[in-house]
């Protein structure tokens, strides 16, 4: 940790279990401030139920969690003006379309109307969605639903941004957007926390990466760190992960080739 | 291709469709049914049911047989059905995955044995079954002679064929239609669409007792007999009156209707599977509409969050085809049930309850309504404080109709039943109800939330949830009788002790009864609400 700051996202002995399956196995991970930070897990990790808790839309059987030094379920006020969220898996209201959807977001989070009005335009130009800004989001594609999502996950301008696989099933040009706004977030001091399981993209983006399998971190820290002597992240988390499998020999001998 | 032969089932032709094609669909149907016990046992129900009206249906034709006019009733009847058929697919697409010839276009098939088999196919399940038993006892009712049971048979087959055909053209042709948002949408509306279609039915079936019997439908009939597939049936009645030229054109016309409409089908079919989905064709960039910023309601509504809900909760009214059948249900039943009853002679105005009480209850379940969007919601509550304003803002959007409504349909009522002394009392006493609900329905949204299925008219409540829904209901209509108890108990004292003078106080007290009840209501659901944000944001998570 740099300067012995407050981190963005301290969790402490994080546990979810659904039934008999359990999710979230006692998660402890120090996410510093500032940083573009990368969650990677193989799906079913419990990335999403990790997100879920931290951000206060699912109830953690034990743990803590705090959010610039607030609880995030003792002390909700100071939390969540904090934080902005795009949850994966969850509706937007979509029946509103793009505009109305922030106007309405804006307003829940106490924004002044005019205020609310100038950052909605702001946004809905950078992410390329001034022309569907009165389409309905219900009529909007996946690319779109993920930029409006981040919109109205940044309008109240929050220290710290939680988004769920936020590239899952976007274009290449949506990506590519979404990427700009979040790198010019994160460079003006702010922190981003993403899961994805695409690990050249949290090469790419992130400074600072938490692997996760099976409900445990296995490993944390700067990119760097992380990676080790690996050729590449993909295969510092094979490795991790314990997935070093090869294809056997003469199963599918009859795919491809002369066979035909 | 090389020289090695070809495996039998990957040759296309007629001959091997028609069992492939069989054979999909009874396994679509068994494993719909193996999914769950339950869908088993709606589908065992719907046998039972479907299989006693028939033979009701079939016993009541058999037992007219030989009635005056009979043919005319059968050639209705028959019509109808076509009607049905042509109409079901455009509510219940999603029913019948070999309705959706899209999911074929990578398979290697030709249109004219891939119609036949198709045809074979949806052959199979109850409507078929019940058209047929319905056709059959049409043709036993209305045939008189060897001739026109001949002629009978041929009309069974023709009917049917026409009915399935007609149901696969129109599919077909609308299917890019069906699975879209727009067709969806629709489809969530049908129920609406079918409920109040029962009541003109009901009303229709009311007057053909009351006119005359059967002679009523000979006109009708005058025309239906040359619409096909009515003309199949009606040359069974002139096969049995020796008139064999009618017969003749008659079947040769429903004969005709269903070659026009096999050609249709296969040419629809034949276009859908060649041209690329216009979806894709489509530009994301089409105008935009008019929906652009209107300085309307918003602008006269209160700022923050109160006004944002507000706005939020009325364009969902308006929008959502889910709160769209729910309210439009209400406000229909609302005015409908009193006022029918008023008409029929039998009214009173405290009939007029059902307004406050269906309004009232749309308060009931409100973050279900928000479906898994709920979290948006969430994400912004952090004190009772928070909530309670969210609730109060919800009560008073749906306050905005809710109270203009009942004093229309109140006082309606009153003025049909000419109760104009009892309006003060019943007036009051309905905003007291309905003060009453909202107050229960903001507790219950906070105690016993639910899914509400976005997909299909029908289904109010995802599976393992129904009993929730119904403790939510009853138990919040209890609760509302109980808090309106003492005002009941007021108003029936003042009866009893013929204080009929003092009867108007019931209105302001009624009002500010209502006003407190709400009021209450909403204050003590707010902490409970923060207290279980993430519980029912899982509960309302799963449709």
């Amino acid at each position: 940790m740099e300067q012995g700051s407050t981190p963005a996202v301290r969790i402490e002995g994080l546990w979810k279990q659904f039934g008999e399956q359990v999710a979230v196995a006692g998660v402890d991970l120090e996410l510093p401030a500032g940083q573009f930070i990368g969650l990677v897990g193989p799906n079913g990790a419990g990335k999403t139920t990790t997100l879920s808790m931290v951000t206060g839309l699912l109830r953690p059987d034990s743990g803590r969690v705090e959010i610039g030094g607030h609880d995030v379920w003792s002390d909700p006020v100071a939390v969540k003006s904090r934080i902005g969220v795009l949850p994966e898996g969850l509706r937007l209201f979509e029946r509103l379309s793009g505009r109305e959807l922030l106007s309405y977001t804006g307003r829940l989070r106490g924004l002044p109307g005019d205020e609310v009005d100038r950052r909605a335009t702001q946004l809905l130009d950078v992410l390329d969605l001034a022309v569907a800004q009165n389409k309905l989001v219900v009529d909007y594609s996946t690319g779109m639903r993920k930029k409006i999502g981040l919109a109205a996950a940044l309008l109240h301008n929050p220290e710290v941004l939680f988004l769920d696989e936020p590239f899952e099933g976007v274009d290449p040009v949506s990506a590519q957007t979404i990427r700009g706004v979040l790198e010019r977030y994160t460079a003006s001091g702010a922190t981003v926390v993403f899961s994805s399981h695409v690990m050249e993209l949290v090469e790419s983006l992130c400074s600072w990466v938490a692997v996760m399998a099976a409900g445990r971190i296995r490993a944390q820290g700067a990119l760097a760190e992380v990676r080790g002597d690996a050729p590449s992240l993909q295969a510092a988390f094979l490795e991790l992960v314990g997935a070093q499998r090869t294809a056997s020999g003469d199963s599918l001998d009859w795919l491809g080739g002369d066979a035909r | 291709m090389n020289s090695t032969p070809q495996p039998e089932a990957a040759r296309p032709g007629t001959t091997s469709l028609i069992p492939v094609f069989v054979q999909l669909k009874l396994s679509l149907l068994r494993n719909g049914l193996q999914q769950s016990s339950r869908r088993k046992a709606v589908y065992v129900t719907s046998i039972v049911l479907v299989g006693l009206f028939t033979a009701l249906e079939l016993l009541g034709l058999i037992a007219l047989r030989g009635t005056a006019h009979m043919a005319a009733l059968t050639t209705l009847l028959v019509v109808v059905l076509a009607l049905g058929w042509a109409v079901m697919p455009l509510f219940f697409a999603s029913g019948d995955e070999t309705l959706d010839p899209t999911r074929l276009v990578m398979l290697p098939l030709r249109p004219v044995p891939l119609v036949v088999a198709l045809l074979t196919a949806s052959l199979i399940g109850i409507g078929p079954v019940f058209t047929l038993a319905i056709v059959v006892g049409s043709v036993i009712a209305t045939a008189n002679g060897a001739a026109a049971t001949v002629v009978g048979v041929l009309a069974a087959v023709l009917v049917l064929l026409v009915c399935l055909a007609l149901a696969r053209a129109v599919a077909t042709a609308n299917i890019r239609l069906l699975t879209s948002r727009r067709g969806r949408d629709l489809a969530v509306l049908s129920g609406l669409i079918i409920g109040v279609g029962m009541q003109f039915v009901n009303i229709g079936v009311q007057r053909l007792g009351a006119a005359g019997g059967l002679r009523a439908l000979a006109p009708v009939a005058d025309v239906l007999r040359w619409v096909p597939p009515g003309s199949a049936m009606d040359a069974v009645r002139a096969a049995g009156e020796g008139s064999y030229g009618v017969a003749a054109a008659e079947l040769a016309l429903t004969a005709a209707a269903l070659a026009l409409l096999l050609w249709w089908w296969q040419r629809s079919l034949t276009r859908l599977m060649t041209a690329p989905d216009s979806s894709t064709l489509q530009a994301s960039t089409e105008p935009d509409k008019a929906r652009a910023q209107r300085p309307g309601l918003a602008s006269v509504l209160p700022t923050g969050r109160t006004g944002a809900v507000m706005v939020r909760s009325l364009r969902y009214i308006w929008r959502d085809p889910k709160t769209k059948t729910a309210w439009m249900s209400s406000l229909t039943l609302g005015l409908l049930v009193p006022m029918l009853n008023a008409a029929q002679g039998h009214g009173s105005l405290y009939f007029a309850f059902f307004a406050p009480a269906l309004l009232g209850m749309q308060m009931y379940n409100q973050f279900g309504q928000d479906t898994s969007a709920f979290w948006m919601v969430l994400q912004t509550i952090a004190s009772p404080r928070d909530a309670y304003v969210e609730l109060r803002a919800r009560a008073l959007a749906l306050s905005l109709i809710a109270v203009p409504y009942v004093i229309l349909a109140v006082t309606g009522v009153a003025a049909v039943t000419r109760a104009w002394r009892s309006l003060p009392e019943v007036l009051g006493m309905s905003f007291a109800m309905l003060g009453a609900l909202l107050g229960t329905g903001g507790m219950t949204s906070a105690l016993f939330p639910y899914s509400i299925p976005q997909d299909g008219g029908f289904k109010n409540v995802a599976p393992g949830q129904a009993g929730i829904a119904w403790l939510s209901l009853f138990g919040g209509l209890l609760a509302g009788t109980v808090v309106c108890s003492p005002l009941i108990a007021l108003t029936i004292w003042l009866h009893v002790s013929a204080n009929l003078g003092l009867m108007w106080i019931l209105l302001p007290l009624g009002v500010a009864y209502g006003f407190c009840a709400a009021w209450l209501g909403l204050r003590l659901a707010g902490p409970r609400v923060v207290a279980r944000l993430p519980e029912i944001l899982l509960a309302v998570s799963k449709g």
